[in-house]
Order: C-alpha cells, then sequence, then structure tokens
C-alpha cells in the first residue's frame, strides 16, 4: 500500500536520476589520469551504448548540456572523477561510486545555497518588485512612482559618491559588508504638472551578495584568478559577508506549504490542514473533526465554521454535490451526513444564507470589502489560498476542500493513512534565498509605504515642493534591514508573522571541514528542548536523499471512479489521468529529453488515488554528510579573530571517497601518528593518551594560535579624534616604561617582536576634553592615555604577527593586530581520532622510555584498548539513537579506528594510500581488510597489525614466547601490541586557554564577592554541593572560613534593641542607629556583605529584618 | 661491582661482535649479558650522548611564508657534525662565557642569508645555505658533499665505500650539491621573499630535546634459538613442510632442496610472532618447532642521523655509561649508598 513502489526506485533520488543518465563502467585498477581516459575506454563505452534501454539516448544529449556549463564551474574545484566514461552500464554497487563525483561537480556541495540565491537576484527580487511596482500618494494618484525593472549590480561600496568595486576579501579585512547595489529603473512624476522623469539605475538598496553566486566577483573564475582575489579555491562560497564576518543562512527544515497534511492534535480530534504559500498571502487552512461534525478553523474567523455551511458558501447549494465530490462509497456519506444534518439544523441552504452565517463570526468585521462581505472575501484570498479563484470561480476551492474532507474521511476508516509529519517527502527545506527574498519582499514594502507617508506629509504642508517620490525612497531601509537580519540570525518578519531566530550563524573556520558542515547543516523546525523521539528518529526515508520537491495530491468529484488519477502540480490540481503509469512514464520522457527540468520528480500515488507530479528548480538535490569530524585546524590565513593553524599537516594515510570527494585530502588537520594500543604508565585511563616527548619536539601536534585585536581610532565631536604615538622616551632614548619594549616608532607594536603579558600594542592617546571649541590646537597635555595592554599568559612566548590598519564604514582608523603563539602539545592538551574517540594527552613520556619494536619503531602515542568500545558506542549513538539499548551489539562500526590502524600500516608499507570505511567493503569502495593482512604479511608484519614491543616495565621474567619490548627495562611485554598509524587531530580545547587559578583578586562592585569566571580573574566557587560535603564532613571551622572570611566579609553595627543596622561615624567615632537615634546599645559583628545588602534590599522593599543578638 | 662482600659476584664479561659497520649503521651482537645492560646501552645512545644543534636563533629579516618561530624549529632539527661535541662543553656550564653560550668552548655560530631575486623559480632554502663559523661544525649533507669533492670516504665505511663502487655517486663539489638541491629544505622563497639570521649551536642531549639525539633508531632484540624436531619433522609430507614454512610472514625456514629438510635459513628473521608454532599445533605435531628467546644475547641495530658515526655512537655511548657509572661508584665509596649498595653488590 506504501506509495510509489511502482515507480521510485530504493536508491537516492539523485543516484536514481543519474543512473538512468549515465551509466558508468566499473573504476580502472589504477584509476588513470583524466586526460588519458578518453581514448582509453572507447570501447567500452559503444558498448554501453548498446547494453542500455534505447532511453539512454535521450540521456546522453541531456548530459552533454548538463556538462558544458559546470566545466566552467569554479565549484568543480572538486576532484574530478577519475574514472573512465559515465556512459557504461552500472551491474555492480561499485560503479555506481563515479556518479558521485560526476554529480557533486554538477551540483556542487553548498550549491543548492547558491542556487537559490541565484534565483532571487536573477528572477525572485523581479518578482517581488514587479508585484507591488507602483506606488502613488493616497490623496493624489497622479503623483507616482514605477520601477520598470530591477537587477543586482557589481559589489560596491560608495566612496564619495563614487562606486568602488569590492571583493570578498577586501570586506573581510575592512569589517565591511559585500554587498551590491540592487539597481531600479523607475519612472516617477515631478512637480506639479506630474511631468514624467525617468531615472535608470537608480539604487534602492543594498542586497549583501551570497559568494560565488552570479553576483559575486568570483562566479566563474579559475584557481589562479581566485588565489588573486585572495580567496582559496576550495571555498565552496555560498554564504555572506556582513560587517567583515562570514554569515551561513542556515537550511530551515519545515512542513510541506500547499500540502493536505492529515493528523491528529492534542485532543485526539482528526484534522486535515494545509498551509498555503503564494506571493501574495500565507495562510493555514485546518479542518477538522469534533463529536462527528466536520469544522473548518480559521484565523479570520472567531468560531469554527461547519464545513458544509462553507461549501455552500462557495456555491455549492447542493447536499447531493457535496457529498458526491467526497465520494460515493456509502460510507463517506455516512461520515459526512452529521455536518450535513448541523446545516439544515442551522437553517442554512443558501450561499447567501452561509456567508451571512459567516460574517458573524469573522473577527475583523470592519475591514475589507463592503459590498462583497467580509466573508466571502475570506473565502476568496484567505482560505486554502494557494488555490486561485479566477473571475469568481470557487469551483477549484470546493473540489480542493473535498479532496481534504476525503482524505480526512480515508484516515478515520484507516488509520494506515495519516501522514507522517517526519517522512521525508512532507518535508521542505528554505534555502537562503528564500529566506532573503522575505526579507527583501518586507523591507521594499516598508520602504515604499514610508516614501508614500512621507510624500503625505510634505504635500500637505509644503505646496512649493517638487513632490518627488523618488527623493522619498530610503535605500538605508533595506541596506540596513538586509545587514541587521543576516548580521544577528533574527528574523523578524512581523508582515509575514515571521519570527525566527538563529537563522544566519557565523561560519566556523576551525577546519574545512567545519566550514562545510555549517552549509550544509539543517536547522529542525521543532524545537530543540522538546525530547520528543518522533522527528529525533531515523526516518527510513531520510537514507541518502533530501531535496525532494513538492505538492499536495487529490482525488476528485465524480471522478473517484477507481483508475482514474488526478494530475497535481505544485499543489493544484490540474487535471485527471485515467492511465497514470503511461502519464508518469510520458512525463519522465519529457525530462530525459530536457523540456521539463531535471529535478521535476514524478511519482504515482496509489495510496491516494492520484499522480503527483513536482516541480523545483530551486531547492536541489542536496547531500546528507553522515560524518561531520570535529572541530580542529584549518589553513586559511586571514585576520580572524582566533585561528589555529597546525604546524606540520598531513594528508590521512587511510581516507575514504567522501574524504576525498570533499577535498579534506588536500586541507588535512592533523597527523598520522602511530598509534601503540597498550596501556602504559596509568596516566592513560579514560581515554586520555600518552605521548612520545621526542614526537612532540619534532613537530607532532605543534599548533599556532593566532589571536587578533582591534583597536579603533575613535573620533569625537570637535573634530578631534584619538592619536597614537611613539613609545616615550626619556633623554638617553631609554623607554620610560617596560612595557613599550614591543612598539614600532609609529606607536603599534612592530611585527615579530616578542610581546609578553602588560605590553602594550597600540600606544594610544585620548584627547581630555572633547567638549572644547572645535579647531582649537591641541598640545601633549590635553592627551591622556589610554593605551592597548595585552593581557597574556605570563611565562609563554607570543609574537606580533601582523599589524593592519584600515578604515571602517564611518571613516575612523581600526588597528588590527595579530599576536601568534606556537604552541606544543601539553599534559591536558585535547587529540581526536577520527572515530569520535576523543582524549586529553595524560603524560608525556621520554621517547627511550617509550616501548619499540625489534624494528626500532617508536610510537608516537599510546592509546588504551578500552577506548575502542568507545568508538562502537559514538557510531551506534549517532545512527540509532532512541534505540541504542538494543541494536548497539549488533553495530560493528567501531572497527574502523582498527581498520584505519591495519590500512594506514600497509600503506606505509607498500607505499600507497588506502580506502577504509566501516560500510565500503560490501559496495567496494574500500579496501577489504584480508587485502590489507596480505599486504602486511608481505611486508613481514603480522596480518593482524600486531608487534611485539619491548617496553615492560611490570614483569621481570621474559615471557618465553612473546615478544614486544618496553623502553625501561627493555623486557618484551606480555603481550603483542597492535600498532600502526591513526589520523589524530588536535583540538581546540587546549589547557592554555583554560587553566585558572588565584588567590585575592577582583571583586564584583555590587555583592563584593570575588568575580566569576576565568576572564575577569574569578575565584573557585566553594557551591552548594561542596558545602554539603563540607556539612555531611561536619568542618565547621572551614565552612567558617570559606562562607565568611575568604569570600565577602564585613564588619556591621547592629542595634541590639530595634535589631537593625546602624552605620560607625568617623567623625564622633561611634557607632550610631539611625533607627532609634541614639548610640546606645551597638554592638559590632562580621557578616558577609551580601548579607548586609540583603537586609538593605529587604529594607527598601518595606520588610524589616531584625538582628536578635546573643553574647557569643 | 667487583667487590664480592657479602654475596656472590654477578660479574660477567661481555663480548661484542660487530657484523656490520657503515658510516651511519651498525649490526653488533651483545653476549653474555642481561637486559638492563642492554637496554642501558640503548636508552644512553637514544638520551644522553652528546650532539650540537641549533638551539638559538635571531632573525634579522623573515620574508618568507613561514613564521619565525616555524623555521627556527626546523634549523633545530637540521642533525649537524657533531665529532666534537664530547669535548665540548654544555654551555650551561662553560666558564668563558659565564654560561650565555657564545664562546667558542660551547657554541658555533650560523649564519645563513638568501634571497630570492627576480627569478621567477621559487628559491628553496635548504641546510647548504647554513655557514658555520667553525668547520668542525656543519649540516651532515654539507660534511659529506665536503668529503666527496676531497674524494676521500668517511672512516670505518667499508661497505658504503663498496657500494659506491657498484653504484658510483657523481663526485660533486660542494657547489653542485646545492645546485642540484641536495640537503635539508628549510623553506622556499618566492620572489622578492628574503631570509637573514644568525643561529647559534650548542652541545646538548636527546633528553632535552630530541634534537640533541644522534639515534635515529636503536633497537635490538633477542636472539632466537630454533630447534627443529628433526624425527617429528620426517612424519611430514613435502606439501605438509612447505606450508609450514610459508606459514611464517618473514623467512625464516627454508627447505633444502637436497635433502627436502626443514631448515633454519635465517633464524634472526624471526619476529616472535608465533605464526610458525601456531602452525605446526594447527597440524597436530605440537613441539614440531620449539622456539626460545636467549636471554643473554642481544643483536642491535643502530642507524645515526649523521650527527656521528654509528661507531661514535657506540663508542660514547659506553664512554657516557661508564662515566655514569663511575658517578654512582664515586659515592658508593663516600659510603653514604643506602639501598643502592645492597642492590650494587647484589643483594
Amino acid at each position: 500500500m506504501f506509495c510509489c513502489i511502482s515507480t521510485v526506485p530504493p536508491f537516492p533520488l539523485f543516484f536514481w536520476l543519474l543512473s538512468f543518465r549515465y551509466a558508468p563502467p566499473p573504476p580502472p585498477p589504477p584509476p588513470p589520469p583524466p586526460s588519458h581516459s578518453h581514448s582509453h575506454s572507447h570501447p567500452i563505452q559503444s558498448a554501453a551504448v548498446t547494453t542500455v534501454a534505447a532511453a539512454v539516448d535521450d540521456d546522453m544529449e541531456r548530459t552533454e548540456e548538463g556538462e558544458a556549463p559546470a566545466a566552467k564551474d569554479p565549484n568543480a574545484s572538486l576532484p574530478s572523477p577519475t574514472y573512465r566514461s559515465l556512459a557504461a552500464p552500472v551491474t555492480k554497487p561499485v560503479d555506481k561510486f563515479a556518479l558521485l563525483p560526476a554529480f557533486l561537480k554538477v551540483r556542487g556541495l553548498v550549491k543548492e545555497h547558491i542556487d537559490s540565491f541565484n534565483y532571487f537576484i536573477t528572477k525572485g527580487i523581479r518578482n517581488i518588485v514587479k508585484a507591488n511596482n507602483r506606488i502613488e500618494a493616497r490623496n493624489n494618484p497622479s503623483i507616482f512612482l514605477r520601477y520598470n525593472s530591477v537587477r543586482v549590480g557589481v559589489p560596491s561600496v560608495q566612496v564619495q559618491y563614487i562606486a568602488e568595486k569590492i571583493t570578498p576579501h577586501f570586506c573581510r579585512l575592512t569589517d565591511r559588508t559585500y554587498s551590491a547595489p540592487v539597481l531600479a529603473d523607475i519612472e516617477y512624476t515631478v512637480g506639479k504638472q506630474y511631468e514624467l522623469k525617468r531615472k535608470p539605475n537608480f539604487i534602492i538598496g543594498y542586497l549583501p551578495i551570497m559568494l560565488r553566486s552570479h553576483a559575486c566577483v568570483l562566479n566563474g573564475k579559475d584557481e589562479a584568478e581566485l588565489a588573486r582575489y585572495g580567496e582559496c579555491p576550495l571555498d565552496p562560497g555560498g554564504y555572506f559577508i556582513v560587517k567583515g564576518t562570514e554569515k551561513v543562512i542556515l537550511i530551515q527544515e519545515q512542513l510541506s506549504k500547499n500540502r493536505i497534511i492529515i493528523d491528529t492534535d492534542s485532543k485526539g480530534r482528526v484534522i486535515a490542514s494545509v498551509t498555503s504559500s503564494t506571493h501574495e498571502i500565507k495562510s493555514k487552512t485546518v479542518i477538522f473533526m469534533e463529536k462527528e461534525k466536520i469544522y473548518l478553523q480559521l484565523n479570520q474567523f472567531t468560531k469554527p465554521i461547519p464545513i458544509i455551511v462553507v461549501m455552500k458558501a462557495m456555491g455549492m447549494e447542493s447536499d447531493q454535490e457535496v457529498a458526491q465530490m467526497v465520494g460515493r462509497d456509502p460510507r463517506y456519506g455516512d461520515l459526512l451526513y452529521p455536518s450535513i444534518q448541523e446545516c439544515a439544523f442551522e437553517r442554512i441552504y443558501t450561499q447567501k444564507q452561509a456567508l451571512q452565517y459567516m460574517d458573524d463570526k469573522v473577527m475583523y468585521p470592519g475591514a475589507g470589502n463592503q459590498k462583497e462581505g467580509r466573508s466571502k472575501s475570506i473565502l476568496r484570498d484567505v482560505f486554502v489560498a494557494h488555490v486561485p479563484v479566477e473571475s469568481g470561480n470557487f469551483r477549484p476551492k470546493c473540489i480542493y476542500t473535498a479532496v481534504m474532507l476525503r482524505r480526512m474521511m480515508d484516515a478515520i476508516l484507516n488509520a494506515d493513512t495519516f501522514d507522517d509529519k517526519d517522512y521525508v517527502g512532507n518535508k521542505r527545506l528554505e534555502l537562503s534565498g528564500q529566506l532573503i527574498s522575505l526579507l527583501f519582499e518586507d523591507l521594499f514594502k516598508t520602504m515604499n509605504s514610508n516614501a508614500v507617508e512621507l510624500m503625505n506629509k510634505t504635500s500637505e504642508k509644503i505646496h512649493s515642493s517638487p513632490l518627488d517620490l523618488s527623493l522619498h525612497i530610503k535605500e538605508n531601509i533595506i541596506t540596513h534591514g538586509l545587514e541587521r537580519a543576516i548580521s544577528t540570525g533574527n528574523w523578524d518578519i512581523k508582515r509575514f508573522r515571521m519570527h525566527r531566530k538563529g537563522v544566519s550563524q557565523v561560519l566556523s573556520r576551525l577546519s574545512y571541514m567545519a566550514s562545510l558542515g555549517y552549509m550544509t547543516r539543517i536547522t529542525p523546525q521543532f524545537e530543540k528542548t522538546r525530547k520528543t523521539s518522533g522527528p529525533r528518529a531515523l526516518q527510513p526515508s531520510q537514507c541518502y536523499s533530501l531535496g525532494v520537491e513538492d505538492l499536495s495530491l487529490l482525488s476528485g468529484e465524480e471522478i473517484h471512479a477507481s483508475g482514474s488519477f488526478l494530475v497535481m502540480f505544485n499543489g493544484l490540481i490540474l487535471g485527471k489521468h485515467r492511465q497514470p503509469q503511461r502519464f508518469a512514464n510520458a512525463m519522465r520522457k519529457l525530462r530525459r529529453s530536457g523540456i521539463i527540468g531535471e529535478f521535476v520528480s514524478i511519482f504515482v500515488n496509489e495510496k491516494q488515488d492520484g499522480i503527483r507530479s513536482f516541480d523545483d528548480f530551486l531547492r536541489d538535490g542536496l547531500i546528507e554528510y553522515l560524518d561531520v569530524n570535529e572541530e580542529n585546524n584549518a589553513l586559511l590565513f586571514r585576520a580572524d579573530s582566533l585561528l589555529y593553524l597546525l604546524v606540520y599537516a598531513q594528508r590521512p594515510l587511510l581516507t575514504t571517497k567522501t574524504i576525498e570527494l570533499v577535498g579534506y585530502d588536500k586541507l588535512g588537520a592533523g597527523q598520522n601518528a602511530t598509534v601503540a594500543v597498550m596501556s602504559y604508565s596509568g596516566y592513560d585511563i579514560e581515554d586520555a593518551i600518552v605521548m612520545n616527548k621526542s614526537s612532540l619536539d619534532r613537530g607532532f601536534g605543534r599548533c599556532i594560535a593566532m589571536k587578533k585585536y582591534t583597536v579603533t581610532k575613535e573620533k569625537y565631536e570637535g573634530g578631534y579624534s584619538d592619536r597614537i604615538v611613539k613609545p616615550q622616551r626619556d633623554k638617553d632614548g631609554v623607554l620610560l616604561k617596560q612595557n613599550m619594549r614591543a612598539l614600532d616608532e609609529d606607536g603599534f607594536a612592530a611585527p615579530g617582536l616578542i610581546i609578553r603579558n602588560h605590553d602594550i600594542y597600540v600606544n594610544k592617546q585620548t584627547p581630555r576634553n572633547t567638549k572644547r571649541d572645535s579647531g582649537a590646537h591641541l598640545t601633549d597635555r590635553d592627551y591622556k592615555d589610554s593605551p592597548a595592554v595585552y593581557k597574556g599568559v605570563d611565562g609563554e612566548t607570543t609574537v606580533v604577527d601582523r599589524v593592519m590598519l584600515c578604515s571602517d564604514t564611518d571613516e575612523k582608523l581600526i588597528i588590527k593586530c595579530i599576536i601568534r603563539h606556537t604552541r606544543r602539545p601539553e599534559v591536558g592538551d585535547k587529540f581526536s581520532s577520527r572515530h569520535g574517540q576523543k582524549g586529553v594527552c595524560g603524560t608525556i613520556v621520554q621517547q627511550e622510555d617509550f616501548p619499540f619494536s625489534e624494528r626500532g619503531i617508536c610510537p608516537d602515542l599510546i592509546m588504551n584498548p578500552h577506548g575502542f568500545p568507545r568508538c562502537k558506542i559514538n557510531l551506534s549513538k549517532r545512527f540509532f539513537q532512541p534505540y541504542i539499548n538494543n541494536t548497539s551489539s549488533r553495530v560493528e562500526g567501531y572497527t574502523g579506528k582498527m581498520i584505519e590502524l591495519l590500512g594506514g600500516k600497509a600503506g606505509v608499507s607498500c607505499g600507497q594510500f588506502h580506502y577504509g570505511s566501516a560500510f565500503g567493503e560490501p559496495s567496494g569502495n574500500a579496501d577489504k581488510v584480508e587485502d590489507i593482512s596480505r599486504t602486511l604479511v608481505k611486508h613481514g608484519f603480522s596480518y593482524n597489525g600486531k608487534d611485539l614491543l619491548y617496553s615492560d616495565r611490570y614483569f621481570k621474567t621474559v615471557p618465553k614466547s612473546l615478544f614486544c619490548l618496553s623502553g625501561i627495562l627493555g623486557h618484551p611485554c606480555q603481550a603483542y601490541v597492535f600498532m600502526g598509524p591513526i589520523y589524530y587531530q588536535k583540538l581546540k580545547h587546549m589547557v592554555l586557554d583554560k587553566m585558572h587559578a588565584r588567590a585575592s583578586g577582583p571583586r564584583v562592585l555590587l555583592t563584593r564577592q570575588p568575580t566569576e569566571g576565568r576572564s575577569r580573574d574569578g575565584g573557585l566557587r566553594l557551591g552548594e554541593m561542596e558545602r554539603d560535603c563540607l556539612i555531611a564532613y561536619g568542618a565547621s571551622m572551614l565552612i567558617f572560613e570559606r562562607l565568611l572570611i575568604s569570600s565577602d566579609p564585613y564588619q556591621v553595627q547592629v542595634c541590639r534593641k530595634c535589631g537593625l543596622l546602624g552605620y560607625y561615624n568617623h567623625k564622633l567615632k561611634a557607632s550610631y542607629c539611625s533607627m532609634c537615634k541614639n548610640g546606645e546599645n551597638m554592638a559590632k559583628m562580621r557578616m558577609p556583605y551580601a548579607c548586609k545588602l540583603l537586609f538593605q534590599e529587604l529594607q527598601a522593599m518595606n520588610v524589616v529584618p531584625r538582628l536578635k543578638l546573643t553574647e557569643g | 661491582m667487583e667487590r664480592a662482600a657479602g654475596g656472590v659476584s654477578y660479574q660477567r664479561f661481555p663480548r661484542v661482535r660487530i657484523r656490520e659497520l657503515k658510516d651511519d649503521y651498525a649490526k653488533f651482537e651483545l653476549r653474555d649479558t642481561d637486559a638492563s645492560m642492554a637496554n642501558a646501552l640503548r636508552r644512553v645512545m637514544i638520551a644522553e650522548v652528546p650532539t650540537v644543534a641549533i638551539d638559538l636563533v635571531e632573525i634579522e629579516v623573515n620574508s618568507s611564508v613561514l613564521n619565525d618561530e616555524f623555521i627556527a624549529h626546523r634549523l633545530g632539527l637540521i642533525p649537524l657534525t657533531s665529532a666534537a661535541a664530547m669535548a665540548m662543553r654544555f654551555s650551561r656550564d662553560c666558564d668563558a662565557c659565564d654560561g650565555d653560550g657564545s664562546c667558542e668552548y660551547c657554541s658555533v655560530e650560523f649564519h645563513l642569508a638568501a634571497r630570492a631575486t627576480d627569478s621567477d623559480q621559487t628559491l628553496e632554502v635548504t641546510s647548504n645555505d647554513l655557514r658555520s663559523t667553525d668547520p668542525k661544525v656543519c649540516p651532515v649533507d654539507q660534511a659529506r658533499a665536503y668529503q666527496h669533492a676531497l674524494g676521500g670516504t668517511e672512516p670505518f665505511d667499508t661497505a658504503a665505500a663498496a657500494d659506491q663502487r657498484q653504484h658510483p655517486l657523481p663526485c660533486c663539489p660542494i657547489m653542485d650539491i646545492i645546485a642540484k638541491k641536495l640537503g635539508i629544505l628549510i623553506v622556499k622563497l618566492r620572489r622578492g621573499q628574503e631570509l637573514r639570521l644568525r643561529a647559534i649551536a650548542r652541545k646538548g642531549i636527546g633528553k632535552d630535546h630530541a634534537k640533541w639525539s644522534p639515534a635515529a633508531t636503536v633497537t635490538f632484540m633477542y636472539e632466537p634459538e630454533i630447534r627443529i624436531n628433526e624425527e617429528l619433522m620426517e612424519t611430514l609430507t613435502l606439501e605438509e613442510k612447505r606450508n609450514l614454512v610459508e606459514s611464517s610472514p618473514t623467512k625464516v625456514f627454508n627447505i633444502d632442496p637436497n635433502t627436502q629438510q626443514v631448515v633454519v635459513e635465517d633464524a634472526e628473521a624471526y619476529t616472535y610472532d608465533d605464526e610458525v608454532i601456531k602452525k605446526a599445533d594447527a597440524m597436530g605435531k605440537p613441539g614440531l618447532i620449539e622456539i626460545n628467546a636467549k636471554e643473554d644475547s642481544f643483536i642491535f641495530t643502530v642507524e645515526t642521523t649523521g650527527a656521528i658515526t654509528a661507531y661514535e655512537l657506540i663508542m660514547n655511548a659506553i664512554t657516557v655509561l661508564r662515566q655514569k657509572l663511575d658517578a654512582v661508584r664515586l659515592q658508593d665509596d663516600d659510603a653514604d649508598l643506602g639501598e643502592l649498595g645492597a642492590h650494587l653488590v647484589g643483594g
């Protein structure tokens, strides 16, 4: 019964599409370079054509069309497939892999973002402007302004009325927004004669431009050109630069629009809902059944309306017609009967009566078209708004409503036909283009209505004004609105009732993988806080593909006769067809020959007796990444506020095909460490790792942390501004202050100099009085020092890497100092293999103490074997989260790390990069463990990757037969040790950034308690739980000392009589109670300042806290 | 250790037989001693034989893509000829310069100046661009090139020399070597980039930093003792024998083509992997082959970085070990050895 088995194959969507279009041969054993490939593969190619069905012929042509633009596409920086021909038949699952690089070449990894944005700047923006292209003064329609056409210009900024082109990198460095003017050709009237004027290229606002989109300067550039623009050729684009920071607009997942969803609500009622979305309006229509009667619920009505009344209001006056439209089956009639009865009970028989009935329940009766009646316009414009009413013909809406009713009744009769909200087919992904377009539409309308508002005001007041609407168009509304939304991530659009937070996020540049991960991430539509398992569970439909598009289905009037099917297109019923299969096949043929878009999907929906065809050119196939690695280090060189660079980054010895596709092998973020899996020293429990000091000496895990410090040279009223002065010296030329040693003669830190804690990096001075008459000459005395002081870790050597000067949008000078710190791993730094197996460095051991093999191999690090089950758990968690208890035992994913070790070891021995994946073997996309073992044996290793190590410090007797040595005693270890290379990544969590201790230090002003947090040099809190421990232990003196003395001790004067706090009068040297108005009965008492504060705050609230003292 | 006071003397007289000795490679047997001795020697070779390495770098100009610390780190790891290191002073206890490490007794100064002029090619700055102020201490590749230029062979390098007769290296003067881009790469310079620095090399030991370790590989194995039970072996067919021989990942056994008997071809190729024994067990012939490690004989393999020759490495290691033992013995004479004394006399 479950739909579309007959036509949708069980592969992912794009696999399916492509497998028809290209049929590749098996990859040749060593992949030949692509240049050879053509001639080489010729005989096979011709063979392919004969073996594949005739349909392929169409497809081949299509392929060429499709590929041609892709060749120029810069996103094709992905590895070009090294496989012979894409036209050979797919016989084995392995062969299918060749399709993936080809697919990615055409689509790109972030192509969905770019395509969606391209659609917006080429078509979407025009549609929006066109739909609202004329504005006129309200009191005088002759004063008008018309937008004739609109387009997006070249990214640029206005500098003194001259447009200067900008590049993305320029924007990153100077904290600008990478945006392009939106240019419109306008036509407007001027003056009282309404003289018509035209202005071409009128700027209505600046639109942030997505990198690598059509409007971006990087579009279509090759690697060399990209390098000239300061861009990394591997950077996929697809993000924005707003005020110098890179922002990604995350993909938003939401329920399909224009699609009937049958569900039950919280009260257990069956409901059919449709969220309609058109250019003009977005509305939600709900039909539900309560007490056997069916009602319509719409937010324009105060109460639910019986559905039959609605049908009558739309002109279906005959009950029989309604019943027929829903279906002839008497069961439908039975279900419909109570509703019909209710309608009759209300004595509503005609359209007029129905409309009248509904008018009474309208929420805002005042608004709307009076002569037509409010409810009719609601029915026309709001009720299932995506079904159009052309020249007053409500028929399509009636049919649609009937379909909703029928599906609802199907669900009541047969619970199997409920829709699953988590089914991927019922979800849609909203991409940057759509989100920006919503925002733009709102801002554009606001801009226009503001202009009209202003025009109304001026035309009323000053009649001599030129009455020029174009003067009232303020480009700032769009420019700032877009900038604000993207930089804060708050999409607050009142017009569309949209209030979303966190739509955009800062692109993480910690590693290449992290960046890609951001751009392919999808925000789920349900609240994260809820622990419901439904949306979290793995949906079978999620596998492999996301990115199907839309539509709802139907079934219709008398036409429900079995064997006839309705044709739907993007939610609209187009017609019906008697032979759905034939129709679908014909449509598919059209698709293959390129007449319909390649991402149109067509299928027969048997469950709902209809054919759906859906269309989507915006939302394209999109691939889900199964494995997004934890962050690590990348190699992009820029002014990020914090950047970690790995000193000797390597390419992993054991890769997967996915890694190659993504380009991770080009931008590695880790090192191949020789790992021995054994227990050593006891400092390796709880996933800690033991590291070899000599390896660290030689550069393993070494990284450079670059931190940016920004200083602004402020400008003040009266033309004053900060100044930057050279380091002050005495007459012998000795620096006045030691902390100026890092400064150059220009007052900025000198690149290459060592900078220490408390050193000055910008020697800035601020005018003392900025309120003075402007223009007065300021002398040295009028300035006070306000240097920027570097806060670093004592004892660490940091170096000034670069100093950049630029001006911001307000023409203020900005000084960016990048300070570099080279760090070698230390105890507590965090590392991770690629199997979710992270651990801190537990201890660092001299090489001579490390175990070694008789070949002389000494590991770089030692990992405890107890970590292996963890890889397994991580893996099963990721895929089977809700069912972890019953499936984890079957998941054998933990072998991933073992395969990596074996494959890496074999790779090192034979000089080849091996492929490895816990899932690749059956499909042939990874090397088999048997083959790897054979290679190992060939090079004199044991097949199982174990070596004899000498090291053992604990066993004095030499086991006779087992052999592997420990460095301390030189005895063989008791067992063979699993040893080989594993790719390790250094994670950003480093002890240096976290360690913290303090004795006495800063306190909070209000409570006088120690500050909180490392950044404020805060204290370490003895919290409630620690307090509980001390109580339980009976350490009363310790508690007393911690809580009353070490925190915020304070001495108060307490009046023994009234119990309130007094004060100490320093002049009279006596305490005084301001309540009792005398100084008798005063006592001194020590209490926490916070306690005294509490008393005073209570008093301020008219609560009297009285202390009763007894002699201590 | 000669004293036998209160106990049996454990004194032994270890024997060393050198099997192979090349400039930077040595293989020798150490017999009649135990693991503690062998391991001590190994540890000293790795961590305590002094060499000279660049320790302080003053950068005058660096417009290359690598930052100063990066280059300094790379410079430090370049092996320098350290034949004189044993005689040098550690700069921390050098009287002549008060320990600041700038006198001729404890340090050697290097200069490097490279600039990529207008050629479009990238300039590779290598260890050959380092200019030493002391001819005895220079990057290893330079020294080797120099030796070749003189036409001489290095001491103890008979094997290497024989090798060279078969595959003669082009005998090129030092400038040729530089032109051929030999040497250890430090950084690549693009047009207009420049690197100019002064570096000071000092004496140190591997314990402080791996750059001072002269050892690339120092390892030993226990000599295996393989016994074949000939009687049982006779019961095997030729096919079975072949399977048995092939079950070892390394070539330990072979079948004598004449007698068709299983013979030990290379006992030391055995990696203590147990595969043959498991195979014999699987064939239902336990005890067919017995392999034991001799606990008193070790086969050492030593490779050096080139800073000193393998011979020097071994000899210096023995010297250092002896000094350490002397230090212990001196304490012994002061008679405050405590627990350690009892240990030494075998108590």
